[in-house]
C-alpha cells in the first residue's frame, strides 16, 4: 500500500511537468501542480477539485522528483472521505460496494452469471488443476454491453487450450477505483476478502480482464506470490506459441487506443498490438498520442461516478473519436471496459465504431 | 362485531379516489359498511356504504391521529366494536392506523393488497413486492390499511346510505396541531425529491421535442429529468441528469420516454417504485427493469397524453 | 436534548431473486447481504444534525440479532453517542409485538429521551407501524412521513409531513414525541469503513429481548409466504395510443401521483 510520506511531498520543485501532462489541465479548473503546492503548505483544496483526477498516472510517470502526484490526489480524497465530504454519486458507489461488493450495487449472487452465456462449462477455479483464475471485473459481470468481453475471452482462452476457472460470486470488486477514490478502509476490506479467496483455492495465476483489476491485483495487493497478467498478454503468448490460430479476415483500419492502466501504468503496449497485427485485413493505425502519451478516456479515478460540471466541456472521448475519424480509421480498438464505455458513448455521436479487442478476435477465429 | 368501519380520507375538500379501495375491501368482508367522515366531506362515498357517521371536526383535525383515536373511542362507545377498521394506505392512513392500533390494542396489517375470502387471510407485501405474506388477524376488532388500486373494482353501490349519526365534542389536542398546507417549492431543481419523474432519452430525437415534454410534465405534475446523452447535448441542464454520474432517484413513478436503458442510467433509477418505459425498440434493455412498458413512438404518446390530460 | 433513534439491519433485497423454502414457512435470505434500513439512515442523520446544532446527544437502538451491532456502529460513526442492542434471535414480524418490546425496554431501563425517531418503514416488512404504535403506548404525540424539520426546540417542534402529489402539511408537535422520518429529508453523510471501525471502541450495551416480553404477543398470524400474483418482466401495454395513454394515466392515479 502506497503511503505518502511528507518528505516526498517536499521534493516537489513545482516544475509543472505534471500539469503539463494532465488530461484535465487547461480544460478544467484542476491543477495538480497547485494541489501539491497547497498540500505542502497544508492549505485547503476546493472540495470538488480532487474528484476531477482520472488516475491516468501521467503526472506520476513524468515527475522528475518521484513526488507521485496521483498519490497526492488519493491522499486528499482520503481526507475528504473520512470527513464524509464527497460527491453524492461517489458516496453511492462506495455504499454499493460495501453492501454488494461492486460499485453498481448489483446483486453479488449474480456476479458469476455471465458464464451461462459461454455455451460451455466454466469451472470454479478451485476445481481446476491449473489454478489459473480469470478475474471478471464488476462492470463486465453486470453490464450487458461489457459482458461480451469475459464470454469472448473465456472462449478464446479455451480455444488456446488453456485451463482456467472463475470465482463466481465469491469474487469481490478488486478495489482499484475504490482506492483511487480514497476509501482506504473499504479497499482493505476488499483486498482481504479477495486475498482470502485466492489463498483458499490455491490460485497460482490471475488473468485479469480489465487493466484496472490487473493494476490492483498486481501492484496493490501486496506480495500474493501470484502471477498477474492482462488477458491480451496471455492471448498474445498463445498466438505466438501457435496454440491459438486466427483464420478469418477483418477488413478495416483500426486505431488502437492505449488504456492508461494497461499501457502507461503497467507497460503493456505490445501484446494488444501483436494481436491486432495478426488479424488479416486489419490495418493498425497509431494515434499521435499513443503508448505512454495516450489520451486518457476520463473513465478512471472514480470518474464513472463523478461528472465535471461544465456544460461546454469537450470530453476527451469526443476528441479521440474525432482523431480517429481524421486518420481515416474505421474503428477504435481498445482493451479496457472503461475505455470501451466512455469512448463508445462519444463515438456513437460521430458515427464511429469502438470495439474491444476480444470482439475483433472473435470474428476471426 | 357486526360492521366494518371505513375511515374516509378527505383532503382539501376532495374525497380521495383511494377510498374506493377501502370500500371495496369492506364489501368483500361482507358486513354492514359504516363510513366515518368529517362532517363537511363531499358525499361521493356514501353510495358504497350502508351508513355514514359524520364527525364534527375540521378535515385536518379528522386526519390528526390524536383526534382520530378519540373519535374511534366514541364510535365504539356508541355503536359497539366493529369487526374491522379500514384505512387507506396513504400518508395519513398509515399514520392513523398505527396510532389507533397502539391505543386500542388492535391487530394491524398494513398495505394489504389482496384478500382470500375462503381462508380469511390478507396478502401483505414484503421486500418491495417480491414476496407476500399471508396474514390472519387474531380475535376481535382488527385494523388494516388498504393499498391503493387493489380493491376499487369491488366497491359496490348499496342503494342509499342512512346516516347513523354524528360524533361531536372532539377537542383539538394541543400536543399536535395543523398549521398549514405547503405546496412544492418551484425553486431549485432537485429531481431526487420528486414523487414522479418524466424522463427523456436520446430516443425523443431532438431538442425541439423538449418543449412538448415540459408541457406534459406540467400537466401531469411531474418533474422533467433525462439520461446522460440528453444532458450532454444540452437539451436539459445537468441537475436533471439521472444516472451513476448524475443523480440516483427513487420516485413513486419513473416514466421513461425514449430511454434505452444503458447500464449507468439503470443504476440511477432501478429502485423506483413504478417504472413505465416507452421505447420504439422492443429489445431496449429498459424493459427488463420496467414494471410497465409500451413499444411505440414516445413523442406521439406524449402528444396523446397531453390531449387526454387537457380534455 | 436526548434523541433516540431506532435503527434496523435489513436484507438488501432490491437486486435479489428471493426464494420461499420450508413449505412456505421461510424466505431464504442466506445469500442476501444486509445493510442499514434506508429510512433509518435518514432518521439517524436527522437526529445527529439536531444534536449538532441544538446541542444534545443521540442514542441508537436496534432490535435484532447479534449482527445488528453493525448498524449501531454505523450510527455511532455518524455521530451517535452510544448504542443499545435489544437482542432477539428470530425476527418478530408483528409490529404490535415489536413495539411492545420496545415500549417495555424503554420503560424498564428508564431510557431518557426528549424525542424518538424511527424511519417511516423498514425495507423488509414495510409495516410502517412500530413508531405509531410505540407513540400510542407511551402516550406521546406522533407524526409520520416527516420530510422536513423547520424548528426543533426543547418543548416543541415544527415539522412538515409528506402528503400525496407533492403536497406537504406543516404541523406543530409538542415534545416529547415520536417522529417517523421519511427518506429524502436530508442527505445522510457518508461513513467510511475506517470510521465504522473506530466506532467499535464506543460501548454498545446489549440487552436480551426476553426481559421485555410483558404484554407482547403476536396478534397477527403469519400463515405462509407466497410469491406475487404476477411474475417479473414488464406488463406490456397494448392497444392504440388512446388506450395506452388512458392506461398510463390510470397507473399514475393508482400510484397517487396524478389526480
Amino acid at each position: 500500500m502506497e503511503s505518502l510520506s511528507p518528505d516526498r511531498l517536499f521534493t516537489c520543485i513545482q516544475c509543472g511537468r505534471c500539469t503539463g501532462s494532465c488530461p484535465e489541465a487547461g480544460r478544467t479548473a484542476f491543477n495538480i501542480r497547485m494541489m501539491v503546492r497547497k498540500r505542502q503548505f497544508q492549505r485547503d483544496v476546493e472540495a470538488s477539485l480532487p474528484w476531477y483526477c482520472t488516475s491516468c498516472g501521467a503526472c506520476t510517470l513524468r515527475c522528475p522528483r518521484d513526488v507521485k502526484p496521483s498519490e497526492v490526489v488519493i491522499d486528499v480524497r482520503s481526507a475528504l472521505v473520512e470527513e464524509g465530504r464527497i460527491p453524492l454519486s461517489i458516496q453511492k458507489a462506495l455504499e454499493n460496494t460495501f453492501v454488494q461488493k461492486n460499485p453498481w450495487g448489483r446483486s453479488r449472487a449474480k456476479r458469476g452469471e455471465w458464464v451461462e452465456k459461454c455455451g460451455f462449462e466454466v469451472p470454479h477455479v478451485g476445481d481446476t488443476a491449473s489454478k489459473v483464475l480469470l478475474f471478471t471485473c464488476c462492470i463486465q459481470a453486470y453490464d450487458p454491453r461489457c459482458m461480451v468481453i469475459p464470454v469472448n475471452v473465456a472462449t478464446l482462452l479455451r480455444r488456446g487450450g488453456l485451463e482456467f476457472g472463475v470465482l463466481g460470486e465469491e469474487e469481490a470488486c478488486c478495489g482499484n477505483e475504490i482506492r483511487r477514490i480514497g476509501e482506504t478502509g473499504l479497499f482493505e476490506e476488499l483486498l482481504e476478502e479477495n486475498a482470502a479467496s485466492l489463498k483458499e483455492y490455491g490460485v497460482r495465476e490471475i488473468i485479469a480482464l480489465s487493466p484496472h483489476c490487473m493494476n490492483a491485483l498486481k501492484k496493490e495487493y501486496g506480495n500474493l506470490g501470484i502471477k498477474v497478467s492482462h488477458y491480451t498478454e496471455v492471448l498474445a503468448g498463445l498466438l505466438a506459441a501457435g496454440a491459438l490460430r486466427l483464420n478469418g479476415k477483418y477488413e478495416g483500419k483500426a486505431a488502437y487506443h492505449d488504456p492508461c492502466f494497461l499501457g502507461r501504468q503497467n507497460g503493456v503496449f505490445d501484446p494488444p498490438r501483436k494481436l491486432l497485427r495478426s488479424v488479416e485485413g486489419l490495418d493498425l493505425l497509431e494515434f499521435a498520442r499513443s503508448r505512454e502519451t495516450s489520451l486518457c478516456c476520463e473513465g478512471g479515478g472514480g470518474r464513472m461516478f463523478f461528472e465535471v460540471e461544465d456544460a461546454g466541456l469537450t470530453r476527451n472521448a469526443e476528441v479521440r473519436a474525432a482523431e480517429a475519424a481524421e486518420m481515416g480509421a474505421d474503428l477504435i480498438a481498445t482493451a479496457c471496459p472503461f475505455c470501451l464505455m466512455t469512448l463508445e458513448d462519444a463515438a456513437k455521436e460521430k458515427g464511429q465504431t469502438v470495439k474491444e479487442l476480444s470482439e475483433i478476435l472473435m470474428e476471426v477465429i | 362485531m357486526s360492521y366494518t368501519l371505513v375511515v374516509a380520507e378527505v383532503r382539501r375538500g376532495l374525497f380521495e379516489e383511494r377510498n374506493l379501495d377501502t370500500l371495496g375491501l369492506a364489501h368483500l368482508l361482507g358486513k354492514e359498511i359504516r363510513l366515518l367522515a368529517p362532517a363537511g366531506a363531499p358525499g361521493e362515498g356514501e353510495k358504497f356504504c350502508n351508513a355514514v357517521i359524520k364527525v364534527e371536526a375540521s378535515e385536518t383535525d379528522f386526519q390528526n391521529p390524536l383526534t382520530m383515536v378519540r373519535v374511534l373511542e366514541k364510535v365504539i362507545e356508541g355503536g359497539g366494536r366493529p369487526g374491522a377498521i379500514l384505512f387507506t394506505s396513504s400518508s395519513s392512513g398509515i399514520e392513523l392506523a398505527s396510532y389507533a392500533a397502539g391505543v386500542l390494542d388492535l391487530p394491524l396489517i398494513t398495505d394489504v393488497s389482496g384478500f382470500d375470502m375462503e381462508r380469511a387471510v390478507f396478502l401483505k407485501s414484503y421486500y418491495s413486492d417480491k414476496i407476500f405474506g399471508e396474514f390472519r388477524p387474531g380475535e376481535g376488532t382488527f385494523a388494516v390499511t388498504v393499498r391503493s388500486g387493489s380493491f376499487k373494482d369491488y366497491a359496490t353501490e348499496k342503494g342509499g346510505a342512512a346516516s347513523v349519526g354524528t360524533i361531536d365534542g372532539i377537542a383539538t389536542d394541543p400536543a399536535r396541531t395543523f398549521i398549514e398546507y405547503v405546496e412544492e417549492e418551484k425553486g431549485a431543481i432537485d429531481i431526487t425529491k420528486a414523487d414522479f419523474l418524466l424522463s427523456v432519452g436520446r430516443g425523443i430525437g431532438s431538442k425541439d421535442e423538449i418543449a412538448g415534454y415540459e408541457e406534459l410534465a406540467g400537466l401531469l405534475k411531474a418533474v422533467l429529468s433525462g439520461s446522460r446523452p440528453v444532458i450532454d447535448k444540452m437539451w436539459l441542464p445537468k441537475p436533471r441528469q439521472v444516472g451513476t454520474s448524475g443523480k440516483t432517484v427513487k420516485p413513486k413513478v419513473y416514466l421513461a420516454m425514449g430511454i434505452s436503458g444503458a447500464f449507468q442510467h439503470i443504476a440511477g433509477m432501478k429502485d423506483s417504485d413504478c417504472i413505465i418505459a416507452v421505447n420504439k425498440d422492443p429489445e431496449a434493455p429498459i424493459f427488463q427493469y420496467a414494471h410497465f412498458g409500451f413499444v411505440g413512438d414516445a413523442n406521439k404518446l406524449r402528444d396523446k397524453l397531453k390531449d387526454i390530460a387537457k380534455g | 436534548m436526548n434523541l433516540l433513534v431506532f435503527t434496523k439491519r435489513v436484507p438488501a433485497t432490491q437486486e435479489e431473486e428471493l426464494r420461499i423454502v420450508d413449505d412456505g414457512r421461510r424466505v431464504d435470505l442466506s445469500k442476501v447481504p444486509f445493510k442499514i434500513n434506508d429510512w433509518d439512515n435518514y432518521a439517524v442523520e436527522a437526529a445527529i444534525r439536531i444534536a449538532e446544532s441544538a446541542g444534545g446527544a443521540v442514542t441508537a437502538i436496534s432490535m435484532g440479532d447479534g449482527e445488528s451491532d453493525e448498524v449501531l456502529r454505523r450510527a455511532i460513526a455518524m455521530g451517535a453517542k452510544d448504542g443499545f442492542l435489544v437482542r432477539m434471535e428470530s425476527a418478530i414480524e408483528d409490529p404490535m409485538a415489536r413495539a411492545t418490546i420496545a415500549y417495555n425496554f424503554l420503560r424498564k431501563e428508564s431510557v431518557p429521551f426528549d424525542a424518538i425517531f424511527t424511519g417511516v418503514q423498514s425495507e423488509d416488512d414495510q409495516f410502517a407501524s412500530v413508531g405509531g404504535i410505540l407513540a400510542a403506548k407511551l402516550g406521546l404525540p406522533y407524526a409520520s412521513m416527516v420530510v422536513g424539520i423547520d424548528a426543533f426546540e426543547q418543548d416543541h417542534a415544527i415539522i412538515r409531513r409528506e402528503l400525496e402529489g407533492g403536497l406537504q402539511e406543516r404541523v406543530r408537535i409538542l415534545l416529547p414525541c415520536v417522529l417517523a422520518i421519511q427518506s429524502g429529508i436530508n442527505e445522510p453523510r457518508y461513513v467510511s469503513i475506517m470510521g465504522i471501525r473506530k466506532a467499535s471502541k464506543v460501548e454498545r450495551r446489549v440487552f436480551g429481548a426476553d426481559a421485555y416480553q410483558e404484554g407482547s404477543r403476536t396478534m397477527i398470524d403469519l400463515v405462509r409466504w407466497v410469491y406475487p400474483p404476477k411474475k417479473g418482466g414488464a406488463s406490456m401495454l397494448e392497444g392504440d395510443l388512446e388506450a395506452v395513454g388512458k392506461g398510463i394515466l390510470g397507473i399514475l392515479r393508482e400510484k397517487g401521483v396524478y389526480q
